[in-house]
């Protein structure tokens, strides 16, 4: 409290003085014959006009120095896909018009008003307009679009439409995290909905089994609390729980109820076709991204909650995951992790980012620990508390090291969504169907 | 049309309070907004802390949040969001939209079209009063134990319409829909009356070209809003509705830990396009003002009439048309047909042709002038230089291509903050300075508001240009910590860098609080005509009178921006001055 007090005193303090010093700037003032604050005099436009220019160098000082620290060291790389180094090409091209254009006409700005400050003894141009000069300046910028937008729209055509060729794995989001799930031999994903999704289908995935499951699940929870209500209940009817828990769990009730029914009408297709939920059989759900490189591929995003927004900063991959849709984005990695951690430029980054990562921790007591280069995804749409920590590890790695870890988890053998020993037998040719 | 201009004695209530009278409405804005801008920097300097230092604990913190939002001097992580939130919807719709166009809209329309008042006084004060309510129950928000609204400021559902996503959907996102509800209807009614009053109150000889370039921005930025808002107020109300009556416009497919909601077949893509229909026309609805403002500043300053005065009218209603056209670049990645990416990504991009002829006729205005640097001009410079350096590194992020490995990355907080941010605020603060006297009868310290001057804009940059360079790393914002990937360990002390020159810049605002506020009181009187500038408001006292002009309204005989006039014994001549014999207009 005592701080808080000196803190206001302080402050107060601090602009009682600020006030007197004004009375005594403008007594001065007074004294000196200075006619107003209206006017500013020759001395200070002159300051403020070598300000600017002073100003210009600084800044573009700065500019300069950011470029050279962290424009081609931005901790990103070369990209690691296809379409990426596209993207990367795109972006040099924008930044080669963009940046002498930037200094070019804040040079005009700052030099203008430096040289041409007020002085009593000049008078300025009386030029209103200039037909010519205006079409000019209507005319390059719309050229120099012209060419931005073309490279762009072809690039984005490009990548956009180049949409439903890789290997399909599924990338499913929630508060805070990430589900992977790769769709096995057939490269089809089983058919999964919302209604479905429970401890122990995460993703709700469809398949004969799984219905059945849901409605045990249904069906006790539903039994479970009709007997807390009736074993709760007095001879005249009335509930001896709180009304508030009464409602809570009748609301619940009532929710199970229309979630079986739901299931019943729209997902439980069993009986018109034998085969509906076969592709599921050989889905394979993990916690890690593993690719190969070369090998394209397809992500399909889902979400849970809320919108995500998947992004693989090393592949220059984003896209929403939005719940109630599903969306895709397909890349092409080229670039394994060893290959990446190799690379002298990255060992180079990683050893400084090393030093600064192990100075943190040893500052707030924690242990020491070598970072290495990883590919990473991450969230980049605001998702709540836990958005800065939904990430992912995702390997880069030969066909060999692909298999050897998709087939074993560990110790063990992989089980597929129906509980059949994973075996992997596709290659880069049989798996770009 | 006729105005009665007797004067009537009033009491405290009607002259202060509920006044009619725009000059006086325009000074209450101003005042709301400086208090809500207080706040809404002070916010960024606090989750600035957090960012810049993530692993101190600071006292302070705690003391001004809270033991909820900062147990122990360490921010919560929903609460960091929710200042984030709070922050952007402050600047963006309390400061820079009812703020900026509250103020000089209704400060300067009638006095420059030379008019007794605005149209309708009434609904001028209906409509501050509500801009009133709203801000207070903004500010409430704050207050709240479970968080003001932390879904961002675009609150973008699922996350925003239930409290299980995070505690800042619950009451604080009711109080923001309300108070952005409340808001809408005191922009409504605001822009409404603005468009009437230039349309109709012009005084005799007020040509639509020889009216001031503030005025056009003004008149363009009023029918942005009528044109725009009520598509918020819509998305307000149906997000209201799935909150609140169990809709489900924005939801569908949604599992939450008691299991699967019932909401089926809405989207809350639907939300976006609503969003994003008020929210582009937005950036212009704060841009144009400031931006107005700067022309007649430059022009007035540099003693030189504004370079291409109907290219520049021309160019404002060119960026108001396509404003209507591009808010799908905010949503190239929700998955939308590709197609119509690349259609937005051709209509944003045309925008860089007009804002390119505003900038060059900017630079052209002060070649060859005489430049007097008064605090306004300099603010004026360097709202043009952010015009500039801002509005380019726009040309990658409306690229759709590019924007796959920009979008959501610090890239685009520096961007907007620059071009949008800067630019609003500095050419706020040059209309302050510039139209002080006008509005006070006194002048502000000039050598003060040099200082807030060089300390904004060296701070303002020194904030948003290296958080390009965290965007091109691959930073996603609103991250409430980003040491959980060792990857960013590199910009730590980038970080560090720009937390500290947003502290010396929020803290350098004082000098601008202290300047405006010792001068409403102790400043020295000001002349009539200060800067000596041509427009119709210099023309009447310096004492405000109701209905503006103590005699006749004066007749326009010429546009506003003849200064330096060859064969003319001063450098300006005001717009009621006839023209001579054989002279050409312009």
């Amino acid at each position: 409290m005592e701080i808080k007090f000196i803190i206001i005193i302080t402050v107060a303090l601090f602009f009682i003085a600020l006030v007197q010093l004004m009375k005594i700037y403008d007594l001065a003032a007074k004294v000196r014959g200075e006619k107003s604050q209206e006017k500013v005099s020759r001395s200070e436009n002159m300051l403020m006009a070598n300000l600017m220019l002073v100003f210009m160098v600084v800044f573009f000082g700065f500019v300069i120095w950011l470029i050279s620290k962290y424009g081609s060291n931005s901790g990103l790389y070369t990209s690691a896909t296809i379409h990426g180094r596209e993207i990367d090409e795109l972006l040099m091209f924008n930044w080669w018009i963009i940046l002498p254009v930037f200094f070019i006409t804040n040079t005009l700005l700052f030099g203008f008003s430096w040289k041409y400050y007020h002085r009593e003894e000049r008078t300025a141009l009386y030029y209103p307009h200039n037909n010519k000069l205006e079409a000019v300046w209507t005319i390059v910028p719309a050229i120099v679009l012209a060419f931005i937008v073309i490279y762009g729209l072809m690039t984005w055509n490009k990548i956009m439409y180049n949409q439903e060729k890789g290997e399909i794995v599924e990338v499913y989001g929630y508060q805070f995290g990430w589900i992977v799930r790769y769709s096995g031999v057939d490269n089809t994903l089983g058919k999964a909905d919302y209604k479905m999704v429970s401890a122990t289908n995460p993703l709700g995935v469809i398949t004969e089994s799984t219905i059945k499951d849901t409605y045990i699940e249904i069906d006790q929870r539903v039994n479970d609390i009709d007997s807390i209500l009736s074993n709760n209940i007095n001879d005249d009817g009335e509930y001896l729980l709180p009304e508030s828990k009464v409602d809570k769990l009748q609301e619940e009730l009532d929710r199970h109820k229309r979630r079986k029914y739901r299931i019943e009408a729209s997902i439980d297709r069993k009986e018109n076709n034998v085969n509906v939920y076969e592709s599921s059989n050989d889905d394979i759900i993990v916690q890690e991204i593993h690719l190969v490189k070369d090998q394209p591929y397809t992500f399909k995003f889902r979400s849970k909650d809320v919108i995500h927004c998947p992004w693989f900063p090393h592949f220059r991959a984003q896209i929403n995951a939005v719940p109630g849709m599903e969306t895709s984005f397909a890349l092409t990695p080229t670039i394994t992790t060893a290959e990446m951690r190799a690379d002298p430029d990255v060992q180079k980054h990683w050893e400084n980012i090393n030093v600064i990562h192990n100075e943190r921790k040893r500052r707030i007591g924690e242990e020491e620990e070598r970072v290495l280069f990883d590919y990473v995804l991450m969230c980049n749409k605001i998702c709540g508390a836990g958005h800065s920590n939904m990430q992912l590890k995702v390997i880069v790695e030969t066909q060999e090291e692909f298999n050897n870890w998709i087939e074993n988890n560990g110790d063990n053998k992989r089980l597929t969504f129906s509980g059949q020993e994973v075996s992997w037998s596709k290659t880069k040719e049989q798996a770009s169907l | 049309m006729a105005h009665d201009t007797h004067h009537h004695k009033e009491s405290f209530i009607t002259k202060y309070l509920f006044s009619q009278d725009h000059k006086m409405i325009a000074k209450q804005y101003l005042l709301t907004a400086i208090f809500m801008g207080a706040i809404g920097i002070t916010l960024s300097a606090l989750f600035r802390m957090k960012l810049g230092w993530p692993d101190e604990r600071f006292p302070l913190l705690e003391s001004i949040l809270g033991s909820d939002a900062a147990p122990d001097g360490l921010l919560d992580s929903n609460w960091y969001l929710g200042l984030v939130t709070l922050h952007g919807t402050i600047m963006v719709f309390f400061v820079l939209t009812g703020g900026l166009s509250g103020t000089f809209s209704n400060l300067l329309i009638p006095l420059q079209v030379g008019a007794r008042d605005m149209a309708s006084g009434l609904l001028n004060m209906i409509a501050y009063w509500l801009f009133f309510l709203s801000s207070a129950l903004m500010a409430a928000s704050l207050f709240i134990e479970t968080g003001p609204a932390m879904a961002g400021w675009t609150v973008y559902p699922p996350l925003s319409v239930l409290a299980e996503f995070q505690p800042g959907s619950g009451l604080g996102m009711t109080l923001w829909l309300l108070s952005m509800t409340v808001f809408i209807a005191s922009s409504l009614i605001g822009g409404i009356n603005y468009i009437v009053t230039i349309l109709n109150l012009r005084t005799k000889g007020m040509t639509m070209t020889r009216l001031p370039l503030t005025i056009w921005a003004f008149f363009i930025t009023a029918i942005l809003g009528v044109l725009s808002f009520p598509v918020l107020l819509s998305a307000a109300v149906l997000l209201l509705m799935d909150r609140g009556f169990g809709t489900s416009f924005y939801m569908s497919d949604i599992v939450t830990s008691s299991g699967a909601l019932d909401a089926t077949g809405g989207s809350p893509i639907l939300y976006e396009h609503l969003f994003w229909f008020l929210g582009h026309p937005e950036v212009y609805i704060i841009l144009l003002p400031a931006l107005g403002m700067t022309s007649e500043i430059i022009s007035t300053c540099s003693r030189k009439p504004i370079f291409g005065y109907r290219a520049m009218i021309g160019s404002m209603l060119a960026i108001g048309f396509l404003s209507f056209i591009v808010w799908g670049h905010h949503m190239f990645l929700t998955g939308m047909n590709p197609f119509l990416g690349g259609v937005f990504t051709f209509t944003t991009l045309l925008i860089a042709i007009p804002s390119a002829v505003k900038a060059f006729n900017y630079i052209t205005t002060i070649w060859k002038g005489n430049v007097i640097m008064t605090p306004a001009m300099l603010f004026c410079i360097g709202s043009v230089s952010t015009f500039i350096s801002g509005g380019l590194t726009g040309i990658i992020l409306a690229d759709s291509a590019l924007d796959i490995s920009q979008h959501d990355t610090y890239f685009v907080v520096g961007h907007f903050h620059i071009v949008m941010g800067m630019t609003a605020i500095l050419g706020m603060f040059a209309g302050i300075y510039h139209w002080f006297p006008k509005m006070y009868g006194k002048s502000m310290n000039k050598r003060m508001g040099m200082v807030h001057f060089w300390i904004t804009i060296v701070c303002g940059y020194g904030v948003f240009l290296p958080m390009h360079f965290l965007g091109e790393g691959g930073l996603p914002r609103r991250y409430y910590e980003n040491t959980n990937f060792p990857m960013f360990d590199h910009f730590l002390d980038l970080n560090i860098m720009i937390s500290i020159f947003a502290s010396v810049g929020v803290i350098a605002q004082v000098i601008f609080f202290f300047n405006f506020f010792y001068s409403i009181f102790r400043g020295p009187k000001s002349s009539q005509n200060p800067w000596n500038a041509n427009s119709l408001e210099w023309t009447t006292p310096v004492e405000h009178v109701h209905g503006n002009w103590i005699g006749e309204i004066p007749t326009v005989h010429r546009w506003p921006y003849d200064y330096s006039k060859p064969g003319k014994d001063t450098d300006f001549v005001p717009q009621h001055i006839p023209l001579d014999d054989n002279e050409e207009e312009h």
